[in-house]
């Protein structure tokens, strides 16, 4: 098939044209890291690619901090006997409530702080407007916005564990969270806040993809990334004012005993349920339908090779963003909800799995008879396939009404959710991370050190999670703070497995932090990508880009020659075309 | 549609201890929820191995060094994308539709079913047989002090079998073998969930609402009885037993023993008994809020106003006043209540325990 039928006819956009790409200048003005250097120049900045890398250090410190506290559980449950609370508390009831203060706060960091910016708000914000050849976001000063409601929402939950902490779990399920002495309304209040960080973000991606497309992009010769990010923008719009208002209603109810959740004053706890579950499952999506964008581009570019079913993954991170509105009921499979609102949800929740199915088979068709070359981005492009396909059949079990019933709240679904939000969402962003590093920072990292933290990470993170599957199934449930005996050597064997993918991310920081300072310069295309931030110098100058460049085929990754020398491609039909 | 699949699982399903993934089965659900679970398994197994031999064999096959050009650019196949919607299309509607009758056997009990309650608090459950009212503890501290002494090696595996017996003669969920047993589900401050994982079955307890959740235990034993909601500090220590009896006699006996009271205890500790197993704590409270009935905090000695057949009067509260209220409860009603309060059928003795229980609770 002709690559241009992916491209509708009527576009202006043909093979000949979009080998014509973007300027590609070699002159080294200063990049938007240099040209200016004051602190208010940071702090003020409106630049998109300053308040990605912003983002990038906040998301990176906030994931040490919710990884210190993963560590703290692990350690904790080497043992069914009280092993490390004691040196914080003295007595077992103390040392139980602390255990479940550091499940909560590693839960509510990871996914509040950590995954749900991750991918859309670092790296989206850096690379979303490259993408699309533009100068910025659509909005700029909503932008630096959203990213000091982040810092006030992340200070919340800093002051939280300053003041008590807090041991509800992520969920916040009334009547606990109504009852419980612990600092509930702040952790809630930052939510709240990081809520409306979310909602500008997304706003400000919908209306700049809509509006700040080059001439020439259309929607079907977008890179995949951007219908990601899309995808979640219309979630993160449309469903965080739903978990806002929740939240609003829990302060409500704690402050003035107003009785909406709990039944003592004539509430429902399932009602919040709902209403928590209709943002929190969408938010799932929020979390990886922007990594599978990252995916996309990763096995592409690395592969030398078309995307394979380019608009069965586009229309597949529409499908999984309509249908992640209408499944949030299988998080109550248990909970008392009718039988008829049982079976429709599972219904709908097995519909997810196809789109996810769809992409997962087009990224490996995508890599037959390319060119691939194995480096440390790719490597994490590949293991989010092997992980995202064990996260997404391990979600089908859950799905069956029948066996839902057995393994519901046991570390079965502990382990599921982690394969799909670690292994995936965080692994892609990771991916993405090194994919777009040159791009971001200007400097090459450490190959042979970044292929070894991968691996690490890799076998970590299976051993820490796949133990956890089985215990979850033998009737282990999740948030214990003692356990039987029997489950021992499996939570054994899941400390050891967190410790290991703990020095993966060690070593990662470490090779990274070393290219910034003694790392090779970056040329501008050192993996062969045809998208336009491929098309500027590493790192790109303020204003993006010299000139005004027009829409590329970001799949068109076959027309580049290698310079081992630079490590750079360069277009050679560039040249060649005129 | 059927589980035509079944013969090919049968030797999963019908295994009697706890299997590699599964603990053992011993429930009339066991068979069909494991059938549906290796079925789901070997599915996944089934592309797990494709879609990483793929991978591996790509990583092989086409790892090449920097510039070169890959062989191909096809970026399109139609009956590629047909067979990997419409299969997994397939498989997935598959396993709604299992799990989906799975769950309606699960969902409705027989009409026949024996019923016992499960109340979780924090953090204890409390079982109440409706026979005979006998409201047994779940006895969480006791299971975790044999747990604890096996471990710290101060119980030997034997003394912590005798000691188990012993604390389940009068605790733990009891039921009979091969007799379908319907359990509501309580919670009196937030959240739990009752879990039993060797008969697969979980219902969350949810606060001012009556779950339900019905099985038949297949095979006698004692199996683990777990709160799988999270409800704070004891949330980890909130476990009982379920003792699968090997006969309806055995179990009635058990029943017999568990209902019986010891008399050895203060009357007033009786009369407490007695105001949880019949019922008496759904409608009057101890510490002064208003239910169904009046409070019986301070209610001893103090002055009531009633309504007898339409006439006010007025009385102190006293011994002859609580025997006449629990003989006969709709012929004085106390004002400002509904007057609801059914017969219950109290032994003389218990009548003297609650009403020293009463009097125990201040004037």
């Amino acid at each position: 098939m002709n690559p241009n039928d992916q491209a509708p006819s009527g576009s202006d956009v043909s093979s000949q044209e979009t080998a014509k790409v973007a300027p590609e200048t070699t002159e080294s003005g200063p990049s938007y890291l240099t040209v200016t250097k004051t602190f208010a120049s940071w702090a003020l900045t409106l630049d998109h690619k300053r308040i990605g890398l912003m983002y990038l250090v906040g998301v990176l410190g906030m994931f040490f901090l919710g990884g210190v506290f993963a560590l703290l559980v692990r350690t904790e449950l080497f043992s069914p006997m009280p092993l490390i609370t004691p040196l914080f508390a003295a007595d077992p009831g103390a040392q139980a409530d602390l255990y479940n203060q550091w499940f909560t706060t590693h839960g509510a960091i990871m996914v509040f702080l950590v995954i749900i910016p991750g991918v859309p708000a670092a790296l989206g914000n850096f690379v979303l407007p490259l993408l699309l050849g533009a100068k910025d976001v659509a909005f700029p000063r909503l932008n630096l916005s959203s990213f000091y409601l982040w810092i006030c929402g992340a200070a919340f939950f800093i002051y939280v564990l300053f003041s008590g902490g807090v041991d509800t779990g992520w969920t916040f399920y009334t009547p606990y969270s109504t009852d419980t002495s612990t600092a509930v309304i702040p952790a809630v209040v930052g939510v709240f806040i990081l809520g409306f960080s979310s909602i500008f973000t997304g706003l400000n991606f919908i209306v700049t993809i809509h509006k700040m497309r080059p001439k020439g992009m259309t929607w079907f010769n977008m890179p995949l990334f951007l219908w990601g990010t899309y995808s979640t923008a219309v979630i993160q719009v449309l469903a965080t004012p739903v978990l806002g208002i929740t939240l609003l209603l829990l302060i409500l109810e704690r402050t003035l005993g107003i009785g909406i959740f709990d039944p003592q004053n004539g509430g429902d706890p399932v009602l919040y349920q709902h209403f928590f579950w209709f943002y929190s499952h969408p938010a799932v999506y929020i979390m990886i339908i922007p990594a599978m964008g990252v995916i996309s581009e990763i096995i592409a570019v690395h592969s030398h090779k078309r995307i394979f079913g380019y608009r069965y993954i586009g229309y597949s991170s529409v499908a999984i963003a309509i249908f992640s509105f209408i499944v949030w009921g299988h998080h109550m499979f248990t909970s008392g909800q009718s039988t008829v609102m049982n079976i429709i949800f599972s219904g709908i929740t097995f519909s997810v799995g196809i789109p996810s199915a769809i992409k997962v088979f087009n990224w490996i068709a995508t890599m037959y008879k390319g060119s691939l070359s194995l480096n440390t981005t790719m490597l994490y492009g590949i293991a989010f396939i092997f992980l995202f396909t064990i996260g997404g059949l391990t979600g089908l079990f859950l799905g069956v009404l029948s066996i839902d019933t057995h393994l519901h709240d046991t570390y079965f679904v502990v382990a599921h959710f982690h394969y799909v939000m670690m292994g995936s969402a965080l692994i892609a962003f990771i991916g993405g991370l090194h994919h777009w590093w040159p791009k971001m920072t200007g400097k090459m990292f450490n190959e042979f050190w970044g292929r070894i933290a991968c691996a690490l990470v890799f076998i970590g993170f299976n051993l820490t999670f796949i133990p956890q599957f089985v215990m979850g199934s033998l009737g282990m449930p999740r948030r214990y703070y003692t356990y039987q005996d029997k489950f021992e050597i499996y939570h054994q064997l899941s400390t050891v497995g967190a410790y290991v993918m703990a020095v993966g991310f060690f070593m990662t920081a470490f090779y990274l932090l070393q290219s910034l300072a003694s790392g090779k310069k970056a040329p501008s295309n050192p993996w062969g990508g045809n998208s336009l931030e491929w098309h500027t110098p590493s790192p790109p100058p303020l204003e993006n880009f010299h000139g005004v460049p027009s829409a590329t085929d970001p799949y068109e990754l076959d027309h580049f020659d290698y310079d081992p020398v630079t490590g750079n491609y360069s277009s050679r039909t560039t040249a060649g075309s005129a | 549609m059927m589980h035509f699949f079944n013969p090919l699982l049968s030797h999963w399903a019908t295994q009697t201890g706890p299997s590699f993934w599964l603990p053992a089965p011993v429930s009339n659900f066991a068979d069909t929820v494991d059938g549906d679970f290796y079925f789901v398994y070997w599915v996944s197994i089934f592309f797990l191995v494709l879609i990483t031999a793929l991978l591996v064999i790509f990583m092989m096959k086409f790892k090449a060094p920097e510039g070169q050009k890959a062989t191909s650019q096809n970026d399109h196949n139609l009956i590629l994308e047909v067979a990997w919607t419409g299969i997994p299309v397939i498989l997935s509607f598959m396993m709604f539709w299992y799990g989906y009758k799975g769950y309606v056997a699960m969902a409705t009990a027989p009409s026949n079913a024996m019923t016992v309650t499960a109340e979780a608090s924090r953090w204890l459950w409390n079982f109440t047989y409706p026979t005979n009212g006998a409201v047994v503890p779940g006895a969480s501290e006791d299971f975790n002090e044999i747990r604890m002494g096996i471990r710290d090696g101060s119980l030997t595996p034997e003394a912590a079998a005798e000691r188990e017996a012993k604390v389940l003669e009068k605790a733990g969920l009891h039921v009979p073998v091969n007799t379908p047993v319907r359990i509501k589900v309580m919670a009196s401050d937030v959240l739990h969930s009752l879990f039993i994982p060797a008969f697969r079955v979980k219902k969350d307890c949810v606060p001012g609402r009556i779950g339900e959740l019905w099985f038949e235990a297949t095979e006698p034993g004692v199996y683990d009885l777990l709160c799988t909601e999270y409800c704070g500090q004891g949330h980890s220590l909130m476990h009982s037993k379920v003792v699968v009896h090997e006969s309806q006699e055995s179990f009635e006996k058990w029943l017999e023993v568990a209902a019986s009271y010891d008399e050895t205890l203060p009357f007033e500790q009786l009369g407490e008994i007695v105001w949880k197993r019949k019922g008496c704590v759904s409608c009057h409270s101890l510490d002064g809020s208003n239910k169904v009935g009046p409070t019986w905090q301070g209610a001893f000695g103090s002055l009531r106003q009633y309504t007898e057949n339409g006439v006010a009067g007025s009385t102190t509260v006293d011994e002859a006043y609580i025997e006449e209220s629990i003989r006969y409860p709709m012929k004085k009603i106390a004002d400002g209540y509904p007057g609801q309060m059914p017969v219950v059928k109290l032994t003389d003795k218990e009548i003297l325990w609650v009403t020293e229980f009463i009097k125990s609770l201040g004037k």
